[in-house]
Formats: C-alpha cells, structure tokens, sequence
C-alpha cells in the first residue's frame, strides 16, 4: 500500500526528532506538570462540591469572611501575574534589567498575598475553626477551607522561591528569557487556580 | 526595535489586567447579593472569562499550536467538568437520605 505525503508528514512528526507542540521539552514538561497540578485541585474542588451538595445547610460565608479582604487577595494576585507576564515581554526582549524589577514586584505581590493569607488563616483559628471542627456547625465547612487554601497558599510559597531563583540570576545576567518565560508559567497557573477558588469557595 | 514599540508589547497585558479586575468587581457585587441560578450560572461565566483570558493571554496558550491548547483544556477544563458531574448525583443522594431519615426519626418521636 502506498503512502501519502500526509501520513508521511504524521509519521516523521511522532517518530521524534521535532516538536509536535512546538515548544521546548523544559516547556512542554511544564505544561504537562501544570495539567497534572490543575487536575489536583480539579480533584479538591469537586470533592468541595460533593460536600455543599450533601450537606443541608452550609455556613454563610459572607458571615466568616469579609469579602472585601478576599477582594483585596484577588487584586493582588491578579496584579502579579501582570507584572509577570510584563517581566516575560522583558526578558524575551532581552531587556533584563526591567524584567529584573517586574520580577521583585512580582515576587512584592507573592509575599503581600501570603501575609493576607496568613492573617486570615489566624483569625479563623482565632475564632475556633480547626481541620475538623468550628463554630458554625458544620466541620467539613473549615476542613475544606484549611485544605484548598493551604494547598494553593502552599503553591504560592513555592512561586515566591522560583521567583527568587529567577531574580538572583537576572541580578547576576544568568537567567535565560525562557527560564523567566516558564517560571511566569508557573505563577500564572497559581493566579488561574485562586480564580476558581475564589468564585467556588467564597462567592457562590 | 524601539523603546515605544517595546513597552507597547507589554500593553496588552495590562488591558487583560483591567478587563480582569472589572470582572472581579462585577463578581464581588453578585456575590454580595442573595444568589440565584441565573445568578450563580453568571458568576460560572466571569469566572471561565477570566481563567480564559489568564490562560490566553498571561500563559500565552492562546499563541500555540491547537494540539497543545487542547490537551490543556481537555485535560483540566474537561476532566474537571466530568469528575464533578459524576459525583454530584450522589452528592444530591446523601442529602436526600439525609432529610429522609431525620424526618423518620422526626415522625417517629
């Protein structure tokens, strides 16, 4: 049977040697790491579901939480991940110096998005709530809280680190515009992650 | 390639920056107020719009090839969608065994 240029072209594709997504490895093993990592999270949401779903009643979250707080962490966050990405058009550019500076505001917004997280975590327990108790009757409420926050405050520190790296080697002209482009990746991801957590965990 | 030209590379970002902040706004007003079906289903819709722009324009997905945006989208968007509406008829199950059997033990005192 004779083959066509189309499966010819398929074959030379998927036998190795190129890119089938056009990225780099470094690129496309992140990409399957963020995939696996949403999937973790995809995984904690729906099991927060399952529990608002069977439980009669629910606390009210505008009662626990002031929402212009969370607002404030929304910001943010949101306000890194534009500074990150401003740092990757730099560093692309080969500009490093400036994504040097975006990348410390990036990292400003980390630390200022840890801290708001770490005051309210303070004033819940201050209040009694525990992984598997609290005062408003329903105890899934604060272990579902505890653990999708922490797990994503627990990325958040990560990001801060990575970031860290990344400034230190920018400062010492080391760090390469895909080394800022992928740990940008990362950070994205992380702001992409609160957006469902904000909107499932505090809003509805 | 000149230092307006450069900066202007950068613009983009902040006008998803703006357009996510408004959206944020707009959810934290709806999300104040006693929520509806239509409501929620609102607040479901900012939310994607916001992760779609994060991913498209922060992620740069939305400058790669097909293949890679569909095994990104496929494999959380979809995956996600899946898990939860597999174990949400259940999730309505235990609370109506739930209510069922605290209005037995209700009839029965």
């Amino acid at each position: 049977m004779s083959r066509t240029s189309k499966d010819l072209s398929i074959e030379s594709v998927w036998r190795g040697g190129v890119s089938p997504f056009a990225v780099s490895w470094r690129k496309l093993m992140l990409w399957l790491f963020i995939i696996t990592d949403g999937l973790l999270f995809a995984g904690l949401l729906a099991g927060y579901g399952f529990v608002r779903l069977a439980s009669p009643q629910w606390p009210n979250r505008a009662e626990i939480f002031h929402l212009d707080f969370i607002a404030l962490m929304t910001f943010i966050l949101i306000t890194s991940s534009a500074t990150m990405a401003t740092a990757v058009g730099a560093a692309r550019q080969g500009r490093v110096q400036t994504a040097f500076r975006f990348v410390l505001l990036t990292i400003l917004g980390g630390l200022g998005f840890l801290s708001c997280q770490a005051y309210e975590w303070s004033k819940l327990i201050s209040e009694g709530a525990r992984l598997s108790s609290n005062p408003w009757g329903v105890p899934l409420f604060s272990a579902a809280f505890f653990i999708i926050t922490g797990f994503h405050g627990s990325h958040v520190l990560t990001g801060v680190i990575v970031l860290s790296v990344v400034a230190w080697r920018a400062l010492r002209q080391r760090v390469s515009p895909e080394g800022v482009e992928l740990a940008g990746l990362y950070w994205h991801f992380v702001d992409l992650v609160w957006v469902f957590i904000f909107t499932l965990f505090y809003l509805i | 390639m000149s230092q307006t030209h450069q900066l202007s590379g950068y613009r983009i970002y902040w006008i998803v920056w703006s357009i996510l902040l408004i959206v944020t706004v707009g959810m934290m007003f709806l999300g104040t107020t006693a929520l509806t079906t239509a409501l929620i289903l609102v607040l479901l819709a900012g939310m994607l719009l916001k992760a779609s722009l994060i991913g498209g324009y922060f992620m740069h997905l939305r400058f790669e090839r097909a293949n890679l945006i569909v095994i990104v989208a496929v494999g959380i968007l979809a995956t996600a969608g899946i898990l939860f509406f597999l174990i949400a008829p259940d999730g309505l199950r235990v609370l109506n065994a739930s209510q069922s059997v605290n209005l037995h033990v209700g009839g029965g005192r």
